[in-house]
């Protein structure tokens, strides 16, 4: 924030409970000691408004638990958040569809879907998760896997972009090709389009049965190839492997993980699931544990190394996993798969700025040896060192660029911080 | 820039080749409209690239000289997308028809945008994989027009539409530059630009080269056929499945109308004359599961009355239940010269009302009105049986056309699940869009195709027929372009 002037004029603009002054939040390097937390549709409205009148810059705020994941910002004046734009306002058990506001928790919302027999399909990591946020980074967890991306649950939006001006996208039905699909275009769109406000949700039916099995793994790369075959047979709604020391972790006290484990949970019918389990037990000497299981490895994935590490993911062809792990384990990286999405998670202890620039050359080569790509999902400012943390961006950039300039042409909505500095 | 388009067929001759180029009128004829044969236009020439190079020739020819270009896949579609603005040219992409490659060990195939949908699960049948979005057309519509329009079919509810499928594409965009988007491996960094531009309907590029994900050949499938006294019956019954939890791979209703077209026609299935409608229910999925979701979805329909539940004994039978309903457009053919194959979406929970608001609309009109539709996804298709050389009929189809869009919105609905917007429904684009959001999407039209040479006249109504907002006046011969 420029100075105490502005920070009243926005009071004045929005009122002063919409403006908040605090204890600065480091966003990359970037100090900002102003949150502007509209309460509804409208005065979201207003607050863009009244930043790109003013010409100030804002990071955009849904649960904080993804702020480290970007490029360091452009430009940065305040923090808008959601905080305040919750609730559900549809939850049709009939239909399968939901209306919720971008604010809302997405465990309380995982909650309310299941007390009405459906599931939402979305399960980021990281506590205090927002739906907006979730939405924003296109955030996933190991039920992706049967979930699908965060894309496949969004049926329409409601957007305010830079100007503040208020726009819709999609509907509430669950097929529609009504006008150019802009929900796509937002989701993942880390905010610097628009800023969600309200979101149309596809949700899926509550499975029968859902189980979560733990085995031993016999070495990561090994496990691998029976890891992409059993995640691709239907009723494996996740199927996670962890290195042995990220097994002490997830299933705390667990025999036999000192090569790595496999988590696998089923979700469906009971007795296919039931059938499942047993093939399982045969072949991978699987055994039946606590959903809590999952639930550590969603926390795994969302965790970076303390007291300075970084967390990398990378997107590679199934064939090419044990390809794709390799640079990663030789500069020490724990490592966590999902085989049947795809997509390896790294973590890596950083002691200096050569452990950060063998992490980053590691993270290249995996997303070249795994015909991918790779991003930075967390790192201290000093480790990221000017890389894009999203990893190269080809030609497509100048489309993106000027998709950009066309959505936010002052240059508002998170400044720098995505891919190629959109 | 040339002064006139005088030379324009030599220079697309020279561009692509002089068995790629047509130009005479009777070579024109047939591309005067798509599926949707109520909106015309006259190309000045239709070119046949054979690869992505003569697709970025034709295109920078057609800049040249300052003509608009529309890419066209089978001419299948139904909304006028594919149609030319007059004096335009289309850029056709049925040479481009190899399968580059599959992948059975990451499922994936690289595809060119001309192959034939039905043909790339035939490639991919011997790895125990297929291409799951099936349009009723699949036996003749391309991957590149499915792209454009994101297509779906009878088994989206379980499996998604187009875009759920395409992993990456290679565009030439309307500068005739090329690019690629997304990786065989997920989306590419950046923005999600493979999603913005699968059901685009051809305005931002040319799809040249499209990256699919297969998926496996279910282990089992069982198929049901049951009748009710009336359609209503039929629709409660797919509202207790959704909400049931079960997912079954297609839920199709074919109602009285219809069912009488079709046994009076070559794809007679041997339903019951007097069913009041026909509800097809697939199930796919592991065995041991599928005997009880066929036990249970048979005490649903006998709670809601129907009046036979067959279950298919074999791949002869079901396809004979499948004759029912995709032989349903052909026999309409029977009924009148024309067809106008409506499409639009409601909750799902509303269908049995929505439904007979739209035979009344039907009847009230006096046209001949059936529905065939995809059920589970509420997705509705009012069939109008026609002849278009009369005019007053054809204006009775335009305005019940409308009627039938405003009470599907009414009900909480969109105008279109998978036909596309096109010409057809340019126009009526403001029943659930404001001018913001209209400026939104014409935002990302604009970054990709600022001039609109590239497909004009499509998805965005312009502010002139805005404001002009019954189609009737402006007549239906021509269809104007920005």
């Amino acid at each position: 924030m420029k100075g105490r002037a502005e920070l009243e004029a926005l009071r004045a603009a929005l009122g002063a409970r919409a403006v908040r002054a605090h204890t600065p939040i480091e966003v990359d390097g970037v100090a900002l000691g102003v949150t502007v937390a509209p309460a509804d549709a409208d005065s979201l409205s207003a607050a863009l408004q009244a930043l790109s009148q003013r010409r100030l810059a804002a990071v955009v705020r849904g649960g904080g638990t993804r702020l480290g994941f970007g490029n360091p910002p452009r430009r940065a004046d305040v923090l808008l958040s959601t905080e305040r734009l919750t609730g559900i306002d549809v939850l049709d058990a009939e239909d399968g569809v939901a209306q919720v506001w971008a604010g809302t928790p997405v465990a309380a919302l995982r909650e309310a879907t299941r007390a009405r027999g459906w599931e939402l399909a979305l399960d980021p990591p990281g506590e205090g998760s927002t739906l907006g946020g979730t939405l924003a980074s296109a955030a996933t967890g190991p039920r992706s896997l049967g979930f699908g991306p965060p894309r496949d649950s969004v049926l329409g939006l409601s957007v305010v972009l830079a100007s503040g001006t208020r726009t819709r996208c999609g509907g509430r039905v669950v097929k529609n090709v009504t006008g150019y699909d802009l929900a796509k275009l937002y989701t993942g769109s880390f905010g610097t389009l628009g800023v969600i406000s309200r979101a149309w949700l596809r949700l899926r039916p509550r499975p029968e049965r859902e189980l979560v099995l733990r085995a031993p793994a016999r070495g990561l790369a090994k496990t691998l190839e029976r890891g992409v075959a059993w995640a691709r047979r239907p009723g494996v709604r996740a199927l996670a492997i962890v290195d042995a020391e990220l097994a002490a972790r997830v299933d705390p006290g667990s025999r036999g993980a000192e090569e790595g484990l496999v988590l696998i949970e089923l979700a469906g019918d009971a007795p296919v699931v039931e059938r499942d389990a047993e093939r399982l037990a045969r072949e991978l000497r699987a055994e039946a544990t606590s959903e809590r299981a999952l639930e550590r490895v969603r926390e795994v994935q969302g965790s970076t190394p303390r007291p300075s590490g970084m967390r990398v993911r990378v997107s590679a062809l199934a064939s090419r996993l044990a390809a794709a792990l390799e640079p990663l384990a030789r500069v020490g990286a724990q490592l966590l798969v999902y085989p049947g999405q795809g997509l390896v998670y790294g973590f890596v202890p950083l002691a200096s700025a050569n452990d950060a620039a063998a992490a980053r050359a590691a993270l290249r080569e995996s997303a070249r040896a795994g015909d991918g790509t790779g991003c930075i999902e967390d790192a201290p400012s000093w480790a990221k060192h000017g890389d894009d943390v999203f990893g190269a961006s080809g030609p497509e950039l100048a489309l993106m660029r000027s998709i950009k300039r066309r959505f936010d042409p002052e240059g508002v909505l998170n400044p720098g911080r995505f891919a190629g500095g959109l | 820039m040339h002064a006139g388009t005088a030379g324009l067929v030599d220079a697309l001759r020279a561009a692509v080749g002089r068995d790629a180029c047509l130009c005479r009128p009777e070579e024109l004829f047939v591309y005067e409209c798509d599926g949707l044969t109520m909106h015309t236009g006259r190309p000045a020439a239709v070119v046949l690239p054979s690869d992505t190079a003569a697709v970025q020739r034709a295109v920078r020819t057609c800049r040249d000289f300052g003509v608009p270009f529309v890419p066209r896949g089978a001419g299948t579609g139904l909304s006028g997308g594919a149609l030319a603005p007059d004096g335009g040219v289309v850029i056709e992409c049925s040479r481009m028809n190899r399968v580059l490659e599959l992948d059975p060990a990451n499922r994936i195939a690289v595809v060119q945008p001309g192959v034939v949908n039905a043909d790339l699960s035939k490639a991919a049948a011997p790895h125990g994989l297929y291409y799951a979005p099936d349009p009723s057309s699949q036996q003749a519509c391309t991957i590149g027009g499915n792209v454009a329009e994101n297509s779906g079919g009878p088994h989206t509810l379980k499996y998604g539409t187009t875009t759920n499928h395409v992993l990456a594409l290679e565009l030439v965009l309307p500068d005739g530059e090329r690019a690629r988007l997304g990786t065989r491996a997920g989306p590419a960094a950046g923005y999600d630009l493979v999603g913005a531009v699968v059901g685009s309907e051809g305005t931002l590029g040319i799809v040249t080269e499209v990256t699919v994900r297969l998926e496996a050949l279910p282990e089992h499938v069982e198929t049901l056929l049951l009748i009710f006294r009336d359609v209503v019956s039929a629709c409660r019954t797919v509202g207790d499945v959704i909400r049931s939890g079960l997912t079954p791979s297609a839920l199709e209703i074919v109602d009285q109308r219809t069912v009488a077209a079709i046994e009076d026609s070559v794809y007679a299935a041997g339903l019951p004359r007097d069913a009041g409608a026909v509800l097809i229910v697939e199930l796919d999925g592991p065995a041991l599961a599928l005997g009880p979701q066929v036990e249970r979805i048979r005490e649903m329909a006998r709670s809601r009355g129907a009046t036979r539940v067959d279950v298919a004994r074999d791949d002869a039978e079901r396809a004979r239940f499948w004759r029912a309903r995709k032989g349903a457009f052909g026999a309409m053919g029977r009924l009148a010269p024309d067809l106008y194959v409506h499409d639009a979406v409601v909750p799902r929970t509303r269908l049995p009302e929505v439904l007979e608001a739209v035979c009344a609309i039907g009847d009230r009109y006096g046209l001949k009105l059936s529905n065939v539709f995809h059920a589970g996804d509420g997705n509705l298709h009012p069939n109008i049986s026609f002849d278009r050389r009369d005019p007053d009929e054809l204006e009775r189809v335009v305005a019940a056309g409308e009627e039938i869009l405003r009470v599907c919105v009414e009900a909480g609905g969109v105008i279109t699940g998978e036909h596309g917007i096109g010409t057809e429904k340019r126009d009526y684009m403001g029943l659930l869009f404001d001018d913001a959001d209209l400026d939104a999407m014409r935002r990302l039209r604009d970054a990709f195709n600022p001039d609109g040479a590239c497909n004009p006249g499509k998805i965005i109504p312009t502010p002139r027929f805005c404001a002009e907002s019954n189609p009737k006046a402006r007549g239906y011969e021509r269809v104007p372009f920005e």
